[in-house]
């Protein structure tokens, strides 16, 4: 009884955002529109963050690196599209290129300076789409490979990722020949689909991502339902106990972490779609602590709450850095939101609206534990 | 002369220089329910971890039936056939029983193989059986984490039975039961024994007597005797073990 | 060779200092304290204003600055890491919103500018600290050139390590915490009170991390967010070292700071970072529970 009502519930959830995500065209103008385009890319990350840190119990400190990999590749294939790299005699070269090329190296992107070769197969970008779905993936399977046989757990994950996504920034800024750096890349083409090109500021384009992300959330909220989910749930809790009934953690472990770091790849690629740059703050830790943050607002152990939570803050936070001084001051109310939903609020604003759903339903709140939402 | 369900054959492990189990043996024929005794640090849960695959065995053999299990991975051990129950319950605290059985009776390992949102005719019979046998029809809806001590420790024996294991090792199940869910623990671990081979440590001799068909006894990681329950009862070098000061060294 | 050494050396008893508080609140409870940084920064502020407003020079802000630091330490535990024991995911989280908080306290004046008021000496701007003049210049020994400054840094690690070690080791305090490190419940049940031992040990660290603070601000400029990069340096070599252990700190600072120097002078900054996160996640991997750690299971 208690089930078929939070089932319904979680219907009527589910309902209500997606309605919104899709009419909010009807309301928002072109500005607003591609700003909630990119806040839905953040309640993608806040899926991404709550499958590995709600259902998995691993908190990834570095999810930022995969969204990094997702959004830089995708952005290196932009670039080529932006008539700002085609050169006076036709070639395809990066304009940083061009500026920070020894004198009289060769204007081509094989060898216009160390591993500019790279770049090649990005002029195509259906390569460039292929690599920002792949790559984090690819990344996160190997990460997770390494760290999850090894059996290392709780904090320690935490801190390797941490390292990781540090590490990664500084060689990425490192190699301004061919990242341009600190300063990232910017005067980037538009994405185009058969001939279509996706104006960031067009409602075509925040359809493509409003569609992404709503697919993205209904194929995780399956993927936790499968028994394989509920296996997964099951290492969060006790990994010892599902190790001896039979089945390889590390592989559960080693699958979902994969998975949220192709959702948060996948979340870096339509970034720069809508935003037009990729930089390097990408991959600095206080974004990556963000998403955590988003995630533990709207409810770490239910998919839909992370996604809304990432959503609603950078909305009032857009909002409030109308005025410089407003957003300063936001940003301490943002660390006062923190330490109280930690010490208050534990399962977030979800449990926030179970709690309350369930009181008006006259129905005690009987879990400890957020159901699966 | 039934078959052997676990075979033991001159287990060994060392830690810092001291045998904790040294050059142990023992046979666990089918539908058996062995309970091993043995003083504190006689390496009656040494024994088990190695068993289980927990600890790896520096010298000796397990086999459960025909395999040899030594030292594999624990979850290969668990599929072969083998469950282990921990002194402390371990349960699946944030989902529901509904949903620790379910996990325990799913038949496929792969994460492949269970991207699917319902069971098989095969595992659905078997979580029936289990709900059944430990009696937990009323409570499936609650958090196992809300759950008594002595409704965790039946779950958890639920979830080994879910698992399928032919040969199960309890180590200290009614450790911290009152008297009455020790009794209804003996029940259920005499309803368990025509399907699977049980090994079990336990001190409490009332308990012992209910469950027990053969004894076998460890002192200082070694074999010490083996017998039934009024055999061990009447050893004198078990009564020197226990009572004594043990000075076999 | 010996100057590399020598900046080795300087650059470890910086993360040492850094890494000292945080390793003996983590080992005795349990507690990833993200704000250590931010504790550190403060201490800074405290050598800056004390020098602007009272006269007192770097050298007599030290004592001040481990007070200040200490004391808002003290009020950290008591209003959040109370709540929060041996949860420790809960508390990586709930500290880091205290860095995000303290840090803004600083940038907007304690809310002051929001009335136009601005105190000299905080907000958003850099700020500095000058040297003690006997500190300043260099010392030319041979072919080796000493920088005094520098030279104090070492000598105020070291003594600081030893007062945590008399602390921890030869202190009626040191043997309760002690006892908290290895089994919390069990020091309970002997009668000790975790919790009064538990905020001493978070107010001392804390005050370590203001000491910190003061010493790094005669080395470097001094702003709201020094603090950020702090405390990742830090809870590497806390973890490297592994958690609890005095001497797997100490060593694990020395380490990663010879580690830094050497790879900084034979390739550069970028290079040195590199190369002591990459050594970070290759023990961890190796050795999870840190390279020293009496737990061993």
């Amino acid at each position: 009884m208690m089930r078929s009502n939070d089932r319904r519930l979680e219907i009527l959830a589910y309902g209500s955002f997606i309605i919104a995500v899709l009419v909010i065209p009807l309301l928002a103008d072109v500005f607003w529109l591609n700003r909630i385009a990119k806040y839905l890319v953040f309640g993608m990350l806040g899926v991404a963050v709550a499958l590995s840190w709600g259902y998995a119990g691993v908190l990834n400190l570095g999810q930022g690196l995969f969204f990094g990999m997702g959004a830089y590749m995708m952005a290196m294939s932009l670039k080529l599209q932006s008539p700002a790299s085609v050169q006076p005699d036709g070639a395809l070269l990066p304009d940083f290129m061009v500026w920070n090329a020894a004198p009289g190296a060769s204007q081509h992107l094989c060898c216009i300076s160390p591993g500019s070769w790279l770049w090649i197969p990005f002029q195509s970008q259906g390569f460039g789409i292929a690599m920002a779905l792949m790559l984090p993936m690819l990344c996160s399977f190997l990460l997770g490979s390494s760290i999850f046989r090894l059996r290392i757990s709780g904090v320690f994950v935490s801190i390797i990722t941490l390292a990781l996504v540090l590490l990664a920034r500084l060689l990425l800024i490192d190699a301004q020949p061919l990242t341009n750096g600190f300063n990232g890349l910017t005067d980037l083409g538009w994405l185009t689909i058969g001939g279509y090109e996706f104006d960031p500021y067009a409602v075509a384009t925040y359809y493509l991502v409003a569609v992404a992300v709503i697919v993205v959330l209904l194929a995780t909220r399956f993927l936790v339902a499968t028994r394989a989910g509920l296996i997964l749930q099951a290492t969060r809790d006790d990994a010892n106990r599902a190790r001896y009934l039979g089945f390889n953690v590390a592989a559960y472990q080693v699958f979902f972490f994969s998975v949220s770091g192709l959702i948060a790849g996948m979340a870096g690629m339509l970034y720069v779609i809508a935003s037009e740059f990729a930089s390097p703050t990408f991959l600095d830790l206080s974004f990556s602590i963000s998403m955590v943050i988003w995630a533990a607002v709207g409810g770490r152990n239910s998919l839909l709450g992370a996604c809304i939570g990432a959503i609603l803050i950078n909305v009032i936070e857009a909002t409030a850095s109308e005025s410089p001084m407003l957003s300063e001051a936001w940003k301490a109310i943002i660390g006062l939101i923190f330490i109280l939903v930690v010490l208050y609020l534990p399962r977030g604003l979800t449990g926030l609206a179970r709690d309350i759903a369930a009181r008006l339903g006259e129905r005690p709140a009987t879990s400890p534990k957020e159901q699966t939402q | 002369m039934t078959e052997a369900a676990l075979t033991i054959d001159g287990l060994g492990v060392s830690f810092a220089g001291f045998k904790a189990v040294d050059t142990f043996s023992m046979v666990v024929p089918q539908g058996d329910v062995r309970v091993l005794l043995g003083a504190n640090g006689a390496g009656k849960t040494t024994l088990m971890d190695l068993i289980c695959g927990k600890t790896r065995a520096s010298e000796g053999k397990v086999f459960l039936f025909d395999q040899d299990i030594t030292n594999l991975q624990e979850y290969r051990i668990a599929r072969a056939g083998l469950a282990r129950k921990f002194q402390i319950p371990s349960v699946f605290r944030e989902l529901t029983v509904r949903e620790n059985l379910t996990i325990a009776c799913t038949a496929m390992h792969g994460v492949m193989g269970n991207m699917r949102l319902t069971s098989t005719a095969q595992e659905q019979d078997r979580f029936d059986q289990v709900v059944e046998t430990v009696g937990v029809g009323a409570s499936l809806d609650r958090i196992a984490g809300a759950l008594s001590h002595g409704e965790t420790q039946w779950l958890e024996l639920g979830l080994l039975m879910g698992q399928g294991a032919r040969v199960i090792l309890l180590d200290e199940p009614t450790a911290g039961m009152t008297h009455a869910e020790t009794m209804k623990t003996a029940a259920l671990i005499r309803r368990m024994q025509g399907t699977h081979t049980l090994l079990v440590v336990e001190h409490d001799m009332a308990f012992v007597r209910e469950i027990a068909t053969r004894i076998t006894v460890m002192h200082l990681g070694r074999f010490l005797a083996e017998g039934t329950v009024a055999q061990i009862e009447q050893n004198q070098q078990v009564r020197d073990a226990y009572l004594g000061n043990g000075g076999i060294r | 060779m010996a100057d590399i050494l020598f900046i080795g050396l300087s650059l470890g008893s910086i993360l040492l200092l850094i890494a000292l508080g945080l390793s003996i609140i983590y080992g005795t409870m349990g507690v990833i304290n993200m704000a250590h940084g931010e504790l550190a920064m403060i201490g800074a502020y405290t050598a800056v204003l004390a020098g602007k407003y009272l006269g007192i020079g770097l050298i007599g802000s030290i004592p001040l600055g481990f007070l200040v630091a200490a004391v808002l330490g003290l009020v950290i535990e008591r209003l959040v890491i109370r709540r929060l024991y041996r949860r420790i995911m809960d508390t990586l989280l709930a500290t880091w919103g205290i860095a995000i908080l303290l840090q803004q306290a600083i940038r907007l004046q304690f809310g002051l500018s929001f009335f136009g008021i601005n105190i000299d000496g905080l907000g958003p701007g850099l700020q500095s600290v000058s040297v003690p003049a006997f500190l300043r210049d260099p010392v030319r020994l041979g072919d080796f050139v000493l920088q005094p400054y520098r030279s104090f840094i070492i000598v105020m690690t070291l003594i600081l390590t030893g007062v945590t070690w008399l602390l921890l080791y030869r202190s009626a305090w040191g043997i309760q915490i002690r006892a908290i490190m290895r089994n919390p419940e069990m020091a309970a049940a002997c009668g000790i009170d975790v919790r009064r031992v538990g905020a001493l040990i978070f107010a001392f660290g804390s005050g370590l991390a203001g000491v910190a603070g003061v010493l790094l601000a005669g080395l470097k400029t001094v702003s709201p967010d020094m603090g950020a990069s702090l405390v990742v340096d830090g809870f590497l070599v806390v973890v490297v070292g592994g958690v609890g252990s005095l001497v797997g700190t100490l060593i694990s600072a020395g380490l990663l700071g010879q580690i830094s120097g050497i790879f900084a002078s034979v390739f550069n900054d970028i290079a040195a970072r590199a190369v002591v996160l990459a050594v970070v996640i290759a023990v961890i991997m190796w050795r999870p529970s840190g390279l020293f750690n009496f737990k061993g299971r």
